[in-house]
């Protein structure tokens, strides 16, 4: 069993590795390539250094905003999908939907959403709430299913409504890791947030593709410079954050 | 005060925990339940405001079904009860006075207690309630930082700011020091002889039970197997109920 598991899992690692024509040959005769790519890029064009600014704040606006729209948003929809709390008609409904909603990434809901409501950062902002919704609400409803019985049991037993129960039962115990998982997708939104504009969704992405296509490298070493810059200061003050609620 | 009748609860799959109790309990017993572990004590205590569905069987607690009850009335007979357990079960993150307020959630307008807002005079009873356990210093200290036995009697505080005909509590004492077991009864008996609040609370230990019951009711294997004043819990009765040879 074991062995055909592993003939098995080699075989389709061989077959793909044909497929897609993946060659270590052919990545060592492109590294000169690579290191021309690299030498013209330096030194970066620092002359763009204001609109790359621009779109570093713009991307990280898109970031915030969508992520905490989504992060209120999923709230009904995590306890919809919470096992122990939502009553079987409406759990396995809403856990379909959040999968299928899930499967789909930021940047395909940004290419429906600019064809929608036009270019620019709004449709970037929709796109990520989009994505950001389904997703933080199955880590939602994960933190709710682990829950202590306990004092739901104890505030139940003093007459409350559901209502109620939810308000002082549940969502005291999950909050603390609500809080960590809204700060830890607005660290990975930032960086799904710098390739919304190659489709049109603003942002920083939207000047590096363009200094890309006007072959204007040191401009485009610059862009990539400060996304750099601007998801590492977003990580470091976001894990701050996340340290001190745990 | 509780009248049950016929009580039987199967737990899924197929655990008979009560098998056909019948246990009628007056206005100001302190009655307490005996028995070894797994003899249904806990299931019989949250059959009594419906934690536990019952299988089969009749509850009625102050006048009002519990069995058979709409979810209002369900609610309003919950607020009867007031429900002391072994591990306290408070919200950790809560503090102190904030954890007794949740006892008033079945009197207060809901949706406004949700945003956190309480009507000034829920917040003085919460505060009395807590000075009456001796705990009015420790007010804004969160749960989760108070010793063991403060937060029982956080706890006793909650189920008292209920203003209950009824309480229950669940082996109150089994998971606090042992020199703790005595001021955490002496608060319940203070309680059932100062307020008259009918008592049931699960002990066991033997000692403990006979000292401050004014009823004992022992369970064996789901069934009730001895219903007596202490004075009448003698060595056969204590066999009868923990199996022979067993010592308590």
């Amino acid at each position: 069993m074991r062995r055909a598991v592993t003939f098995v899992a080699l075989a389709a690692l061989a077959w793909a590795a044909w497929d897609t024509g993946a060659d270590p040959i052919r990545l060592v005769r492109g590294l000169p390539w690579l290191l021309d790519f690299v030498r013209r890029m330096l030194p970066p064009d620092l002359g763009v250094l204001p609109s790359a600014l621009a779109g570093a704040v713009t991307t990280v606006e898109i970031a915030l905003l969508g992520t905490a729209a989504a992060a209120i948003l999923a709230l009904p929809l995590g306890f919809l999908s919470a096992r122990n709390v939502a009553a079987p008609p409406v759990f396995y409904p809403a856990r379909a939907a959040l999968n299928f909603f899930r499967s789909v990434d930021t940047l395909v809901y940004a290419l429906v959403f600019v064809a929608a409501v036009g270019l620019g950062p709004f449709p970037g902002v929709l796109a990520v709430v989009a994505y950001t919704t389904t997703s933080l609400a199955k880590l939602y409803s994960e933190a709710i299913e682990g829950i202590e019985r306990g004092p739901v049991d104890a505030i139940t037993a003093t007459g409350a409504t559901r209502l109620q129960i939810l308000r002082y039962g549940v969502l005291p115990q999950v909050l603390p890791l609500f809080l960590s998982y809204v700060l830890y997708r607005l660290e990975t939104n930032i960086r799904a947030a710098t390739v919304l504009g190659f489709v049109g969704a603003g942002g920083i992405g939207f000047y590096l593709q363009t200094y890309l296509r006007m072959i204007d490298y040191p401009a485009a070493s610059t862009v990539l410079l400060v996304t750099v810059l601007m998801v590492m200061a977003v990580d470091f003050v976001s894990s701050r954050l996340r340290d001190r609620l745990l | 005060m509780i009248e049950v009748l016929g009580l039987r609860v199967v737990l899924p799959p197929t655990t008979v925990a009560l098998d056909g109790v019948d246990l009628a309990i007056r206005a100001g017993e302190f009655v307490v339940i005996l028995g070894p572990s797994g003899a249904g004590k806990t299931t019989f205590l949250r059959t009594l405001n419906r934690l536990v569905e019952p299988t089969a069987g009749t509850v009625r607690v102050a006048g009002r079904r519990v069995t058979g009850a709409s979810p209002a009335e369900l609610r309003a007979v919950r607020r009867q009860v007031g429900v002391i357990f072994q591990q306290f079960n408070l919200v950790r993150r809560l503090c102190a006075v904030d954890n007794v307020l949740t006892g008033r959630l079945g009197y207060v307008a809901p949706l406004a207690s949700v945003i956190g807002r309480f009507p000034e005079r829920d917040r003085a009873l919460a505060r009395d309630c807590l000075g009456q356990v001796g705990l009015g210093h420790l007010a804004d200290r969160r749960a989760d930082t108070l010793s063991g036995g403060e937060q029982q009697r956080v706890a006793i505080a909650r189920t008292l700011a209920q203003s209950p005909a009824v309480i229950l509590a669940d082996e109150p004492t089994a998971s606090l020091d042992p020199a703790l077991t005595d001021s955490i009864m002496e608060t319940l008996r203070r309680i059932n002889v100062e307020r008259g609040l009918t008592l049931v609370v699960s002990q066991h230990q033997l000692p403990t039970a006979l000292a401050y019951a004014t009823r004992i009711v022992g369970f064996r294997r789901g069934r009730v197997v001895f219903d007596g004043p202490p004075s009448a819990v003698t060595p056969p009765v204590v066999e009868s109920i923990y199996g022979a040879g067993a010592t308590p």
